[in-house]
């Protein structure tokens, strides 16, 4: 997007106005929103204060390319970037539409409710693509269930098993994730009881 | 269920299917492209079909929506899960997107 070559309409801007909201909304950092509206700054600032009450945060984005390939995190990003390539290749949507469909899709596939913090952010969904423009980083097909993943485009990938079909011994085995666990259980006993 | 209780099953299988189709589409075009894991021209088609159409086509005793996991090894696996339903739901999630439309 050329931001010279945009004129100065009321009718675009309230378009832009509506697209920065509905990313703020879900989770975008000021970069994310900098770089696909046409926006000024300060007039971007100022909406992210009206919707989420504070100060966006500061400092740089998250940056390595092996985020991606943890376990949990891969998983995620996985499904977040099959939805996006589904919906560039059938669904005819392109660009930040896409990333901003395939998200929302994406949460409603992992069921997560707004209290707690997705696994994959909007910003990180959209670092993600860029890096596969960019071939950082690609899918690849696992030999198992021949699914598509995430992997590092430099890894030698012969016989590249999923980490669902090949699942790590200690993976998701957090604090959090036993938390949640005996949560879990003390809702399934009450359930039988 | 007898042979007709059966056929009549199917047809309003058929018809839920298409007019859910068709809502879908209306009102989120990109989303129900996925969620039905169709293409665009099979979506353009749902989409203009009138209600005398969606009648005609539901009337037939053979059901209109395929079983998108056409492949036992990986139908077994996905139901295999034993532990974790959401490890399940992501890998079914994966395994769905990646099919070609």
């Amino acid at each position: 997007m050329k931001k010279a070559a945009v004129k100065k309409s009321i009718i675009s801007e309230g378009e832009q106005i509506q697209l920065a909201t509905q990313m703020i909304k879900l989770g975008a950092r000021l970069q994310l929103l900098e770089s696909q509206t046409t926006l000024s700054r300060e007039r971007l600032i100022k909406l992210y204060k009206e919707l989420k009450g504070m100060s966006p945060p500061k400092g740089m984005l998250p940056f390595s390319t092996d985020w991606f390939l943890t376990w949990q995190p891969n998983i995620h990003s996985s499904i977040f970037l099959n939805i996006h390539d589904y919906l560039v290749k059938n669904a005819g949507v392109d660009d930040i539409t896409a990333v901003l469909k395939a998200y929302s899709l994406y949460l409603q596939q992992v069921g997560h409710d707004s209290e707690e913090e997705p696994v994959l952010s909007l910003t990180r969904a959209w670092t993600l693509i860029r890096y596969v423009d960019s071939k950082m980083l690609k899918m690849k097909a696992c030999t198992c269930c021949s699914g598509q993943f995430v992997v590092n485009a430099y890894d030698l990938n012969q016989n590249y098993l999923c980490s669902l079909c090949h699942i790590p011994s200690r993976a998701g085995k957090t604090k959090k994730a036993k938390a949640t666990e005996t949560q879990y259980k003390l809702v399934d006993s009450n359930v039988i009881a | 269920m007898n042979e007709t209780e059966m056929m009549n099953e199917i047809k309003d299988a058929n018809l839920n299917y298409l007019m859910l189709a068709q809502q879908m589409l209306r009102a989120d075009r990109a989303t129900a492209i996925f969620r039905l894991g169709i293409n665009e021209d099979v979506a353009d088609l749902l989409e203009g079909l009138s209600n005398f159409q969606i009648l005609k086509l539901s009337s037939s005793n053979m059901m209109l929506a395929r079983f998108r996991f056409e492949d036992s090894a990986i139908l077994s696996m996905l139901t295999d899960y034993t532990k974790d339903r959401a490890l399940a739901n992501a890998h079914s999630a994966i395994l769905l997107s990646g099919q070609p439309a």
